[in-house]
């Protein structure tokens, strides 16, 4: 490096350039030492403190569970809607008649990965027992799990043997291993989003050696069979290396979904036949800070990012159509693509001040002073600066990427209407003097004090007195929570990250006995909304359960139980010398296996 | 041997202090880590069992005086968020906090004793103002300013290049030097204003004795002046500053150099266990902070009387 050379030697100077002089050397070089095999190099905006599966209940924990462990299920990488694959299972489940039983082959030769928990330190074959066990575990307090929701009161006499001290000991009528290969799931009553959860971290394969070998710590010593094992886990990131002995099914662009029309330009082609995965190596990066993780990016220190809402600016050449600039083009991947979630404000319906109120008239006031806030909120706005102006605005609570969302809906309820906002607030007697003191819940933050400022703004419009309108800050999002599971926020906003691909997960928000400490935060309730809930509940996607989805959606809006809703934008990069489609939804951290590079794919090939 | 039984008894007062007064804080002020542990759809109950699980329903005097048994036995427990040996997570992070720190510790002290020194030595020149001046402008800039500034400047395509952005891959001295260099930087930039004129202050006030006149008088050179008699006998302070910032430097690390540059150091577990609530890694932290005070106190004041006969 010739400008090490250059530096006037002055005694300061001399002293900087010792330090210097050794990253002259090295400097750019630390992440390209590894090029003898294939790295791919991810960053994520969070991190996971914890990789058991049975607490994986962050998306940064459930991206790497999925790769350290192996689930049933899984969803086709390329194939959008999204649509379930066999992973570990052998095909999909035989479902009996009446769809309580579902009965489901793994399949053979799969072994959890060489480790001390083991007799001689060697894998050994994955069973249809371990998944009961890993089930079981979501249920037993010692395990401190987090997924047993997906579960609870769905599967026969699993809840019972909780309350019975979970003796792993004892069976579960409804949880059972018929054979060394053969689950059996026996059901209270029918659950159409069952193997969706089967997709999930929180249903991985964790054998029950590992569990009482490593204990807790079991969180840091992962022993699955996923295509990946774990090599390095901090504060800072975490780094998997491919698990040798991951069972060999030749990648299937047909089998995947593959559409070439829309994803010819990623270069997946080249990866038809080969065996996943295809990276000897991930590294994850987790980078909280915006600018950290963009000039990370932009050094060719990662291969992935999400870009930050802050860099839009400098990524994006235009809104409509989503374009890149193109000195970016030349260099990247990019993709466009909806959370699978949304961001909402709740009123809660169990403040008298603004909810339900045992005097009728009282209570329609209520109803009318939600609808009026509703009707103040500028979506437009709040898309326009907090969102780039790329979020997509919707009215109610099913979201866009939910297949039942209905592009057609009546938009009403989403466009400020500031005479009706007025009217409202008019005709049922509210006035500046007797407007209730608004309590806005949100964890502390600039963005969001800016979000609150904002909304105060809005409310100004229609005549509500900025002093009446008060922020309720928290340190931490748990303490947050905290204050709002316990139903102590007036009005709470949050985001929803949906689970699986069915509306079902975002209109259970609303379902009367969800409410808190469940998720209905709203502690709405509705009669005719709870009696629609439980009809659909047991109903397998159809026409007809749409058309009662978006009955349900329709109650919300004209209960104006919230203001909603936004999916924000989520604008995905990668490095033109990879060929793979990331997904930061549903099939979450799988696409890993199915990352390649070019190189990568000439070594694979030699493989077999 | 008196003496050294006083100090004793005295840090074992101060980890009392301490360690109760942190205790306290944590329990009544620090968060409620259920909320963060418990699944989405949570019931009264399972709230309630992660509740008991934690702890938080046991007498404040009985965990207070199992947090001193921990401490005392050394067996931390596990950190309630990862389920890790609080001890394992000490053994991983405090030699990389103490990588990272130490070098830009020692060359700020460095640099800050020797621009002091120039400044106490040339007081009311222009160089001792352009010190001077130039500290207080670095002690004004935000040090996340300096960090991301510096990152640009010399590790991104829109600056020189040259170093890693992030990261801690180190496996030899080259690749130590290319990740410690930035964030080393950013270190004696923040931290050299502030001990320049800590310690200016500190030889402006020794210059001023009358043993240096005396010497001055006999034609001591300048740099016999201020290195024997001015640097010798400021010792103490010096001392003093730099054996006290030890124990926040090696146990607290640097939050945001380890945030900003992907640094698994014990700054930003500590940050995470205050932000989440974790205490077994709280507890673990502030007891051996206390610990590492007492220790330094101890041996400060066992230098103190190798430079200074006159305390002995």
């Amino acid at each position: 490096m010739t400008w090490c050379k250059k530096i006037p030697a002055s005694w300061l100077l001399r002293l900087v350039l010792l330090l210097a002089l050794g990253g002259c050397d090295v400097g750019k070089q630390a992440t390209s030492t590894k090029d003898s095999y294939t790295v791919y190099r991810h960053s994520m905006d969070g991190a996971p403190s914890n990789l058991d599966p049975a607490r994986a209940s962050h998306i940064y924990a459930n991206f790497l569970a999925v790769n350290l462990y192996d689930t049933l299920y899984r969803y086709k990488y390329l194939a959008r809607p999204y649509e379930l694959e066999p992973n570990l299972a052998e095909n999909l489940p035989q479902v009996s008649s009446d769809g309580l039983i579902y009965t489901i082959r793994i399949k053979t030769g799969v072994h959890f990965i060489d480790d001390p928990v083991f007799p001689q330190g060697k894998g050994r074959p994955v069973n249809a027992q371990d998944f009961v066990y890993s089930i079981k575990r979501h249920f037993d307090p010692a395990t401190g799990a987090q997924g047993a929701w997906l579960w609870q009161n769905r599967i026969l006499g699993l809840d019972e043997w909780k309350k019975n001290g979970s003796d792993h000991g004892q069976e579960v009528t409804g949880l059972r291993a018929l054979d060394y290969r053969t689950i059996q799931i026996q059901l209270i009553s029918p659950y159409p989003q069952l193997l969706h959860t089967l997709t999930q971290g929180f249903s991985a394969i964790v054998p029950r050696e590992a569990v009482e070998f490593y204990g807790r710590e079991l969180a840091v010593h992962p022993v699955g069979s996923g295509p990946y094992r774990l090599a390095s886990f901090n504060t800072a990131g975490a780094v998997m290396v491919r698990n040798t002995g991951f069972r060999q099914e030749p990648f299937s662009l047909a089998n995947e979904g593959y559409n070439p029309a829309l994803q010819s330009k990623y270069g997946l082609e080249h990866l038809e036949g080969l065996l996943p995965p295809f990276m000897d190596r991930i590294e994850v990066e987790f980078i909280a800070e915006d600018a950290a993780r963009w000039n990370a990016f932009i050094a060719g220190e990662l291969d992935f990012i999400k870009a930050p809402v802050s860099q839009f600016d400098q990524v994006l050449q235009s809104r409509d159509p989503l374009m890149l600039k193109p000195t970016l083009a030349d260099e990247f991947h990019f993709q466009a693509s909806l959370e699978s979630g949304f961001v909402h404000t709740d009123f809660n319906m169990d403040d008298r001040r603004i909810g339900y109120h045992p005097d009728p008239v009282q209570n329609a006031r209520n109803k009318a002073l939600r609808c009026a806030i509703s009707k103040a909120f500028d979506w437009e706005k709040r898309n326009e600066i907090f969102y780039y102006g790329i979020g997509q605005v919707f009215p109610g609570i099913i979201p866009p990427l939910a297949p039942e969302f209905d592009p057609d809906q009546d938009r009403t309820a989403i466009k400020r209407d500031l005479n009706t906002a007025r009217h409202l607030l008019r005709n049922h007697g509210w006035n500046a003097g007797n407007l209730p003191e608004l309590e806005i819940g949100f964890t502390s933050s600039v963005t969001e004090r800016q979000m609150f400022e904002q909304f105060r703004s809005f409310m100004a419009d229609i005549g509500y007195p900025r002093n009446k309108i008060h922020p309720l800050t928290f340190a931490t999002y748990g303490d947050y929570a905290q204050a709002f599971l316990n139903r102590e926020v007036m009005l709470i906003t949050t985001g929803w990250t949906m689970d699986y691909p069915d509306a079902e997960n975002t209109i259970q928000l609303f379902y009367g006995p969800n409410a808190s400490p469940g998720s209905n935060t709203a502690n709405y309730n509705n009669e005719e909304f709870n009696r629609l809930y439980r009809a659909s509940a047991t109903m397998q996607a159809s026409p007809i359960r749409t058309t009662i989805y978006r009955k349900m959606n329709r109650i919300v809006i004209e209960d104006c139980a919230t203001i909603s809703g936004i999916s924000r934008k989520l604008i995905l990069l990668w490095n033109r010398d990879l060929a793979m489609l990331p997904d930061r939804s549903f099939l979450g951290g799988h696409f890993f296996r199915f990352a390649g590079r070019g190189e990568s794919n000439e070594k694979n090939k030699a493989r077999q | 041997m008196r003496t050294i039984l006083q100090q004793i008894i005295r840090g074992l007062l101060l980890i009392l202090g301490v360690t109760f007064v942190s205790f306290l804080l944590m329990v009544w002020f620090g968060p409620d880590q259920t909320y963060t542990l418990i699944g989405k759809n949570a019931t009264a109950d399972q709230i309630a069992e992660v509740h008991h699980q934690l702890g938080y329903d046991r007498p404040f005097s009985q965990r207070y005086l199992d947090y001193l048994g921990e401490l005392f036995t050394l067996d931390l427990g596990t950190s309630n968020s990862s389920g890790e040996q609080v001890s394992s997570i000490l053994k991983r992070t405090l030699p990389v906090s103490l990588a990272l720190m130490l070098p830009g510790f020692i060359i700020g002290n460095l640099l800050g004793v020797v621009l002091g020194m120039i400044a106490a030595f040339r007081k009311g020149t222009w160089s001792d103002r352009l010190i001077t001046g130039l500290s207080v402008s670095g002690m004004s800039i935000s040090f996340l300013i300096i960090i991301i500034a510096l990152q640009v400047l010399l590790s991104t395509p829109y600056g020189l290049n040259l170093f890693p952005v992030r990261g801690w891959h180190v496996e030899d001295l080259s690749s130590y030097l290319a990740y410690v260099t930035v964030p080393t930087l950013s270190l004696i930039m923040v931290t050299l204003g502030y001990n320049t004129r800590f310690y200016r202050a500190v030889f402006v006030a020794e210059s001023s004795r009358e043993h240096i006149l005396t010497a001055r008088a006999f034609g001591a050179s300048p740099a016999t002046l201020m290195w024997r008699h001015v640097l010798k006998n400021s010792l103490v302070p010096v001392t003093t500053r730099i054996l006290f910032s030890i124990p926040l430097v090696v146990i607290s690390g640097s939050l945001l150099i380890e945030t900003y540059f992907g640094i698994p150091g014990i700054g930003k577990v500590s940050f995470d266990a205050i932000t989440s609530g974790d205490q077994p890694i709280l507890k673990a932290v502030v007891g051996l902070t206390a610990v590492s005070f007492v220790l330094v106190q101890i041996v400060a004041d066992f230098i103190y009387r190798l430079v200074d006969p006159r305390i002995a």
